[in-house]
């Protein structure tokens, strides 16, 4: 085994993460990060970005017969400990070029929902439960409810949509005050389960009413996250979230 | 799913198969090109999974970035012929993304997995490449610099600059761990 100097190491540090090494070599640079905080560190991060080009690949259909048979194999099979696990490193959100927000509350498709949900025999915009399933494709307004999730457990939304106009009236309430710089940001999930960013608010007194121009039929989920400005593709986990695939009329 | 798997209960492993399956067996095709080949290393690192899944530790990592490993691995000591002594199961070495449910852990899939491609996408080609038989090619640096035909030292530059690129350029997006 040849001691390396810290020289010596940076030069194999990536061919090291790869695993490209020889193993009379690897043993080498395994050996320096014993004593080397700091290549430890480096070579740790490069094996975290190693472990993400796994996710570079296109998915594949396996066959039909594979799961069988790995769910037959795992039947018969004991299951053994593992050695304990270092806990593990902290998340980064994704971040994205902030665009200027696009929402604004246009005051007559609001009363036009407020009325739909009062024939409805709702209430208000954020009336509680709503009704029976319906689909958003036979013409007649659809209105969902969500409520807020861990995040914003006080939250409530409801949201309103005119298939015929394709458009929508969301009216929230209960949302915490937000950190300074930050906003909520709403999504529509596709049914590839792709986000489409719907436009940003502060949503003063924890309360937005504004209107979506979208095909709701076109989209499975409704979601809500707070964000350090607007993105293009959600950094957070949702503080409000919902099904679109049934509302009620 | 973890939990599941960590209480040893064979669903686990189904709904991990159901969510991850066909990227663990695209994983494995992209490194094996042969279809028979690539379904036995998935079933073997579904196995493995489950027979150590005993102590899997869900709030310790991501069962996805496990399980990832374990392929590429195999999938790997396949191609190499080899079956050499691995880390598979440091789970604290693969990334940790937010363990979320239904939709948005999609969401969050398909937007990392957009980010990676986005990110070795703009890397050089001679360092994409230099990556590309490393990673998914399993060759060592002195078989790369013989296919490439550059010197050692210039193998041993891509791989380090191309991995520092990428991590930049994930982390200016948040996708790293």
């Amino acid at each position: 085994m040849t001691s390396l100097s810290c020289e010596q190491t940076d030069d194999l540090l990536g061919a090291y993460a790869l695993d490209a090494l020889t193993a009379p070599e690897a043993a080498d640079v395994s050996d320096h990060l014993k004593t080397c905080a700091e290549h430890r560190q480096s070579a740790e991060e490069l094996r975290r970005t190693v472990s993400l080009l796994s996710l570079a690949v296109d998915e594949r259909e396996p066959s039909p017969q594979l799961r069988d048979r790995i769910m037959t194999s795992i039947h018969s099979a004991p299951r053994e400990p593992l050695p304990a696990a270092a806990p593990g490193p902290v998340l980064v959100p994704i971040r994205r070029a902030p665009r200027l927000p696009r929402w604004a509350p246009p005051r007559a498709l609001v009363a036009m929902a407020a009325g739909v949900l009062l024939a409805l025999g709702i209430g208000s915009l954020a009336g509680y439960r709503i009704g029976q399933t319906n689909s958003p494709t036979n013409g007649h307004p659809v209105a969902y409810q969500f409520k807020g999730g861990l995040l914003a457990p006080t939250a409530q939304a409801s949201l309103v949509y005119l298939p015929d106009r394709q458009q929508a009236v969301l009216a929230v309430n209960g949302l915490p005050p937000l950190d300074p710089g930050h906003v909520y940001e709403m999504w529509l999930v596709d049914s590839h389960g792709l986000p489409s960013d719907e436009g940003v608010t502060t949503a003063p007194d924890g309360k937005i009413t504004v209107q979506m121009d979208a095909d709701l039929s076109k989209y499975r989920e409704f979601a809500i996250t707070i964000e350090p400005g607007e993105r293009q593709t959600p950094t957070s986990q949702p503080v409000l979230r919902g099904s679109l695939r049934a509302g009620s009329a | 799913m973890a939990a599941q798997l960590q209480r040893g209960e064979p669903s686990g492993v189904e709904g991990l198969y159901d969510k991850y399956g066909r990227l663990a067996y695209g994983l494995a095709y992209r490194v094996l090109s042969d279809r028979t080949a690539a379904e036995d290393v998935v079933q073997e690192a579904f196995l493995g999974l489950w027979r150590n899944s005993g102590s899997f530790d869900p709030s310790r990592g991501n069962v996805r970035g496990w399980l990832l490993s374990i392929v590429h691995n195999r999938a790997i000591d396949r191609l190499r012929g080899t079956t050499r002594l691995r880390k598979e199961t440091q789970i604290e070495i693969v990334e940790q993304v937010l363990e979320a449910p239904d939709t948005w852990e999609t969401v969050s899939i398909h937007l990392q997995q957009k980010q990676i491609r986005e990110g070795f996408a703009q890397l050089p080609e001679a360092q994409r490449q230099t990556l590309e038989l490393a990673y998914f090619g399993g060759y060592t640096h002195l078989e790369i610099a013989g296919r490439m035909g550059v010197p050692l030292g210039t193998v041993k530059g891509r791989m380090r600059m191309g991995l520092e690129k990428m991590r930049s350029f994930l982390q200016g997006r948040g996708v790293t761990a």
